[in-house]
């Protein structure tokens, strides 16, 4: 009889050691197959595809006359609506490369940008733009509607654009135009 | 609606009235027009109008119809000539602002004059060091001593020394002198080096602007309603009042603005660029016609120098008074 029970305990044994192997042999194999085959999801612009550019259109002042002045730029457009309209306030921020004027003081840093879901783009900026603005009604209608074109000219989601400043509201840039709300784009103020 | 237009002035009275079609009335009154309520106690009902002079009167007469007994109409007493007589207190609300509140009523028109920036918030700077709030400042104490020595008027000025006033404070204070014009006065600044000129501003139009000049407005023109009118009607009437003043606010505004830039232009001798509308916060608060004027780029180094000398300050404020004085003259005075 107590053969027979190490005999049975033996093949008891066996199949738990069977299956304790066969348990860590598959999880370990699940582990390293993903990243062996599937490209990683997170990264927007596929490694191996060349990257895909779009033209934006940017809207700068000019010295000739008070309108606003449009100016193509490549972006890449494979990145979010999100990015790609980060990427437009940037080169806005930057300037022109045909001599026209960013209305913007050099110093501003854009920090933010979110857009939501009723086609409101909010862009934040840093303390620079109402710390060195020039703070005239001319030259804060200039800025406010450079940024306010440009997104809503070159983007369809973005439909009104608010402007924040260090992540707050603010009443105005200089003492004129009401910041309270989000603005719609003036087209009136661009030259055809 | 029935649009009648007076010279006379008058009053409503109530009387007592018994009557079959008309449960009550009420009527609310605006800066220059009277809305007028009448809650009826059917529904089939149809009316006519008429006036009468000697004294002039307004009569308007109710008769019900499809109804197989009688059409007797039912006259109501609206409004009533009274040259220079006082209301009687127990026909009118007891409130006296109501009564003698109104100061166009006397023919003086109150002019509120808002130099912009001021203290702590200089406004725009020339490269020759010119600050904004200085130059507007200057203009204004001008417009005012120009203002009072011609024309008989109340002016007020939202600040007469270098301090710092908020834009809400600006508008709150015409509002409460019960401003029958508002006048901010701003010199301009551009990126662009050239940029030149003068421009006068008006409110553009704008559903969340328009919430805070309701709202003004509604402190400004308490409605007296008669019994029966309330809640939702009185919301009802409000929201016309509203509409009404807030549309003629802004055709006054730009005729106003119109009338400025065309002496500025006549005056100053810098380049016309026009009469403008852009969302000022200031502007948005106020509860009557108003206007903003940026005279000339303090951005503008030749600009810069005319707005520093007296003699050009002067001209600018009389370019507005001249301009203020003809929009009165042509569509304000009755």
């Amino acid at each position: 009889m107590g053969v027979k029970r190490v005999a049975l305990l033996a093949v008891l044994l066996t199949i738990l050691a069977i299956l304790v192997v066969i348990f860590f042999r598959s999880g370990a194999l699940e582990k390293i197959k993903p990243p062996a085959e599937a490209p990683p999801p997170v990264l927007e612009p596929s490694p191996s595809g060349p990257v895909q550019m779009r033209k934006i259109v940017l809207f700068f002042l000019s010295e000739a006359d008070t309108l606003l002045h449009p100016e193509e730029r490549e972006i890449n457009a494979s990145s979010s609506i999100v990015r790609q309209a980060k990427q437009a306030v940037e080169e806005l921020i930057k300037g022109s490369d045909k001599g026209y004027i960013s209305p913007f003081p050099p110093e501003t840093k854009l920090r933010e940008l979110f857009l939501t879901g009723d086609g409101v783009a909010y862009v934040d900026f840093s303390e620079e733009i109402v710390e060195k603005h020039l703070s005239g009604s001319s030259a804060e209608i200039s800025t406010i509607f450079s940024v306010v074109n440009s997104l809503a000219y070159n983007f369809k989601t973005i439909q009104k654009v608010f402007i924040l400043i260090e992540g707050q509201e603010r009443e105005t840039l200089g003492g004129h135009i009401n910041l309270s709300r989000p603005f719609l784009p003036l087209y009136d103020l661009i030259a055809n | 609606m029935v649009n009648i237009s007076t010279d006379v002035p008058f009053r409503i009275q109530r009387g007592a009235f018994e009557s079959r079609i008309i449960k009550s009335f009420g009527w609310s009154k605006g800066k220059d027009f009277y809305i007028l309520a009448i809650r009826t106690k059917v529904r089939n009902f149809s009316y006519d109008y008429f006036t009468l002079s000697d004294p002039p009167k307004l009569v308007i007469d109710f008769s019900q119809i499809d109804e197989e007994k009688s059409e007797t109409p039912d006259s109501l007493k609206q409004k009533e000539a009274s040259r220079g007589k006082v209301p009687q207190p127990s026909t009118a609300s007891p409130s006296s602002r109501a009564q003698t509140g109104s100061s166009s009523l006397q023919g003086m028109k109150t002019i509120v004059i808002d130099p912009g920036h001021g203290g702590l918030e200089p406004g725009a700077r020339g490269r020759f060091g010119t600050l904004e709030k200085n130059v507007a400042l200057e203009i204004g104490l001008k417009l005012r001593s120009v203002i009072e020595r011609n024309f008989p008027s109340r002016v007020v000025l939202t600040r007469d020394k270098d301090l710092n006033v908020s834009l809400e404070n600006r508008a709150a204070l015409a509002n409460n002198n019960k401003a029958d014009f508002f006048i901010s006065i701003h010199a301009n600044s551009s990126f662009r080096k050239d940029a030149h000129g003068s421009e006068t501003y008006f409110l553009s139009r704008d559903a969340t602007d328009e919430e805070a000049r309701k709202l003004a407005f509604l402190e400004n023109n308490p409605a007296e309603f008669g019994e029966g009118i309330t809640g939702k009607s009185e919301d009802e009437i409000q929201m016309i009042l509203w509409d009404m003043a807030q549309s003629a606010y802004l055709k006054q505004s730009s005729l106003l603005a119109e009338s400025i830039q065309k002496e500025l232009n006549l005056l100053l001798r810098t380049s016309n660029r026009g009469v403008k509308q852009a969302p000022f916060t200031v502007l948005a608060g106020v509860a009557c016609p108003a206007v903003l004027v940026e005279v000339a780029f303090i951005s503008n180094p030749r600009e810069e120098r005319s707005l520093t000398r007296e003699g050009f300050q002067i001209n600018v404020a009389q370019a507005i008074y001249r301009g203020l004085v003809n929009y009165i003259k042509l569509y304000s005075q009755k």
